[in-house]
């Protein structure tokens, strides 16, 4: 009865939408209605339109088409194509809109509902890195700011009329156009369009990039329908040593100005050198208007910074929800990300205590203490601090008299020294203990912190380890990198990394010189966070690393932010070695096609705080590891 | 009692595909007919009027610039297209006023320009491009004019996905494109440094618009060119136009051969 009233139901709306007015309204499917175009079945793309850059690649300096903003642009010279030789760029996938326009077959298949036979999701799956995106059509709202982020990302679909209209969020940072450093930032979004006209599926991609785009960037790609199943569907890809011998900070990459191929695509095709460089202006009419004003000089200029500007600031979506609210994330198994109160928190769970990664600003450890609760009903047992840092352990003696380490009482040590592991001279049964490198216990006490709130439980040497509800938990020694303190947290079967302020996803890195910082040994630390990852699929997923501020991330993010570091490193470097002062680096703006992705004027950590730091680091010795 | 209430309402649910078919026969002058079928204007699923500027992000070397000759990729070219393309002499052309001859329908809505859309009637498009100041018109009627020009003979129809077995006015449909089908085109270029396309060549299209979510109103024109004289296979493209608001960036100019 229930399939019968659903069959009338279906009857009665067809003839309303048969006798309704003679010029039709597009409707707009409701999430989960059936869609009015069938666009499941084996697809081919039609390769009529931009060989180059989806057969062999495209060349270098070519970025006409592209809105590409001076970041974007300073981004893509500054690229060097052999850095796919670094073991962690080998397999990495395409991002979404760069997916629909690649190689190899494409399949797209309906998901409902077993019972309701309602549309779920529409998968679509691309042969070239296996690519697999999820469309959600059940009116599933977009993950928060602090969401991983993928390369296909995050998508939801709405037909309206006989198109798919999908929108995509959280990806990752990559190539908008493939093989000449044309980037996209993980701050882009997507809208698609998809329409069917019989055996022709066009596919219309919308990037909007506030990082790299002056404005959006409009393609679309083409695709007939295969009959049968092509048979090809896979993607195998390991990494492996390309290079022997390639010291680990030697990243690939070009200076400002010094880009050898630059002028090679205008000389090649007989093009002004400033055809390809003008960004938006190179997708309009006026192209050829514009380019009768350019002089040489101008040309020039745009293969380097344009000088004396102000840094770009981050145009980067706050991750931070500053709703007043501790919001959790689960992150694998049994170990959560806390984010709300400043510098991430981490909650590992099981049979035993509660063990805390940092602690926050400590302006909301009750929200914090609340949640932890929400969780699981021990302790907190073990706090760690990957730093001494204000936001990393603002919350130390508020969680650490929060919780109780029920292995002490009657032990041999707290016979030996009472109420000297936990915080200082506090009772095991009313505190938790709390560990970190004994640098950042000398550091806190230095700074007066209240006793309470210092580590007790410290390690000197490159390595602490725990077994705690059940995994395997390291804490390594990371010298010199933002302190002389930090520590990495592994979960080993979690497989989940809390990195602390050496890696985050909204900023420069913090290089505290004044506290042992530098920027060698950050870069060595970041090195040492992908020494211990692997990825999951294409470059992606696997090892989880939990920034000190951000979005929960993997290698990926992590290997592009060492570049990143390397890159501006390099750059300082050589200018020093040419015999530049400080205020010349600054001037060079070093970091120029970065700052719309981590830059800052205001704030604790500026720009040119880190440039600054970055220059005194590579002038004073170098740092020990 | 439950099969036969299946059935019953099976048949309820077809009901309005049948419905529907007597309504169009009736609109459209059958026994009975009480009101006249709403015109191609009417009936537009969408506006396409207005002026819209087109967006080279793609072939962008071949398409904001002459190529130089024998660039021709990835156009799937006969060997015979080929050696003509590889004569092109855009001096010659010119001379011979010949210098339209990539501002052809074929051609056309692939180089950088402004397009303004507008009604000539209630049955007929107009399309105009500064680029080469051409106009194409779209026929819903029957298509007018015996070709030989530039832009050829253009019929239009509102197309959209309906099941062939739905009635005979093909079942209610949910949005729609505009299809454009061109033949006796006066022979041209394909690509601007001497493609060559010729009177048999037969350019189908779709316009799509589609509206960004807070953001900017686009057009798409999906096209097909079947050549069989010099395409090895159906050529492919899609081309996309941002709407603009106003008149300005305007630019009539005449055709160039280079």
């Amino acid at each position: 009865m229930k399939s019968a009233r659903g069959l009338i139901s279906a009857g009665l709306m067809t003839l309303c939408v048969t006798l309704s007015g003679q010029a039709p309204q597009i409707p707009t499917a409701i999430p989960g209605q059936a869609p009015p175009v069938d666009l499941s079945g084996y697809w081919s793309p039609v390769l009529h339109e931009d060989l180059m850059e989806r057969g062999a690649g495209s060349e270098l300096a070519d970025y006409g088409g592209f809105p590409l903003n001076e970041a974007g642009r300073l981004w893509a010279l500054s690229y060097d194509p052999s850095r796919v030789t670094l073991r962690h760029h080998q397999c990495e996938a395409y991002l979404a809109p760069y997916q629909m326009r690649a190689l190899g077959n494409f399949r797209i298949w309906e998901e409902r509902e077993e019972h309701t036979q309602r549309l779920v999701a529409i998968h679509i799956w691309a042969q070239t890195t296996e690519g697999h995106r999820i469309v959600w059509m059940d009116g599933r709202p977009h993950p928060p700011a602090w969401a991983p982020h993928t390369f296909r990302g995050f998508s939801t679909g709405q037909f309206v009329g006989n198109t798919l209209v999908v929108r995509t969020t959280h990806m990752k940072n990559g190539a908008l156009r493939r093989g000449n450093g044309v980037p996209q930032s993980d701050q882009a979004t997507l809208t698609e369009f998809f329409v069917r006209h019989d055996d022709h599926l066009t596919n219309v991609t919308v990037v909007t990039d506030p990082v790299f785009l002056s404005e959006p960037i409009v393609r679309s790609n083409d695709f007939y329908r295969q009959p049968v199943d092509p048979g090809a569907w896979l993607y195998a890809c390991d990494d492996g040593e390309q290079i022997l011998d390639r010291a680990k900070d030697d990243v690939p990459h070009y200076l400002f100005g010094k880009q050898p191929f630059a002028r090679e695509f205008a000389a090649r095709y007989k093009l002004p050198l400033a055809a390809s460089l003008l960004g938006g202006v190179t997708m309009y009419p006026e192209l050829a208007t514009r380019l009768r004003t350019v002089t040489n000089v101008e040309a020039d200029a745009l293969l380097a910074p344009i000088g004396g500007r102000s840094p770009e600031t981050s145009k980067g979506v706050d991750p931070e929800p500053h709703d007043g609210s501790i919001h959790i994330w689960p992150v694998r198994d049994n170990v959560y990300m806390l984010i709300g109160d400043g510098g991430n928190i981490v909650v590992q769970t099981g049979d035993q205590g509660a063990f805390v990664v940092d602690t926050g600003e400590g302006t909301m450890s009750e929200k914090v203490i609340a949640a932890i609760r929400t969780l699981t009903n021990k302790p907190i047992q073990f706090i760690a601090n990957t730093n001494f840092r204000r936001e990393h352990t603002g919350g130390n003696a508020a969680l650490g008299a929060a919780g109780q380490d029920p292995s002490l009482p009657g032990s041999f040590f707290l016979v030996q020294s009472p109420r000297g592991v936990t915080g200082f001279f506090d009772d095991p049964l009313k505190h938790a203990t709390m560990m970190a490198h004994v640098n950042v216990q000398v550091r806190m006490q230095a700074t007066g912190a209240p006793a309470g709130a210092v580590p007790a439980d410290t390690y000197l040497d490159d390595r602490r380890r725990k077994f705690h509800n059940g995994d395997a938990i390291e804490l390594f020694h990371q010298a010199n990198a933002v302190t002389d303190g930090d520590s990495l947290v592994h979960f080993r079967r979690a497989d989940v990394i809390v990195a602390g302020d050496i890696f985050t996803t909204t900023q420069y890195p913090v290089i505290d010189l004044k506290s042992g910082g530098s920027v060698q040994g950050l870069i060595a630390a970041l090195n040492d966070i992908l020494e211990r990852t692997v990825y999951r699929h294409q470059g992606e997923g696997g090892t989880y690393i939990v920034p000190g501020h951000g979005y929960l991330a993997d290698e990926h993010e992590v290997v592009e932010y060492r570049d990143m570091v390397v890159i501006v490193r390099d750059r300082i470097k050589a200018l020093i070695e040419a015999g530049a002062a400080l205020q010349q680096v600054k001037a060079a703006r070093v970091t120029a096609d970065y700052d719309t992705q981590f830059g800052a004027n205001t704030g604790p950590w500026t720009t040119d705080m880190f440039i600054e730091a970055v220059y005194t680091s590579l002038k004073a010795a170098p740092a020990k590891r | 009692m439950r099969p036969a209430v299946t059935t019953l309402a099976m048949l309820f649910a077809l009901l309005p595909t049948f419905a529907f078919g007597v309504l169009v026969h009736a609109q459209r002058g059958g026994r009975g007919a009480q009101a006249a079928p709403p015109t191609p204007r009417a009936a537009a699923p969408f506006d396409l009027s207005g002026q819209w500027v087109s967006l080279i992000t793609e072939d962008w070397r071949h398409r904001q610039f002459t190529p130089a000759k024998g660039d021709y990729a990835p156009l799937p070219l006969s060997p015979a297209a080929r050696k003509i393309a590889d004569s092109w002499d855009p001096a010659k052309d010119q001379a011979v006023g010949e210098q339209c001859k990539a501002y052809g329908a074929a051609g056309l809505m692939r180089l950088p320009t402004r397009i303004r859309i507008a009604w000539e009637d209630d049955t007929t498009l107009k399309l105009e491009a500064d680029a080469g100041t051409q106009t194409r018109t779209f026929h819903f009627s029957a298509p007018q004019g015996t070709g030989g020009d530039w832009q050829g003979v253009s019929s239009a129809t509102w197309d959209a996905p309906r099941a062939p077995f739905a009635g005979r006015g093909g079942g209610p449909s949910f949005g729609g494109s505009l299809k454009v089908v061109t033949t006796r085109m006066k022979p041209g270029y394909l690509r601007k440094n001497g493609v060559p396309y010729t009177a048999n060549a037969v350019l189908t299209e779709y316009f799509d618009r589609f509206d960004v979510p807070g953001g900017d109103s686009l057009l798409v024109v999906t096209s097909e060119l079947v050549d069989t004289e010099n395409l090895m296979t159906p050529y492919w493209t899609s081309q996309q136009f941002k709407r603009e608001n106003g008149t300005t960036g305007w630019n009539p100019t005449p055709c160039a051969a280079r």
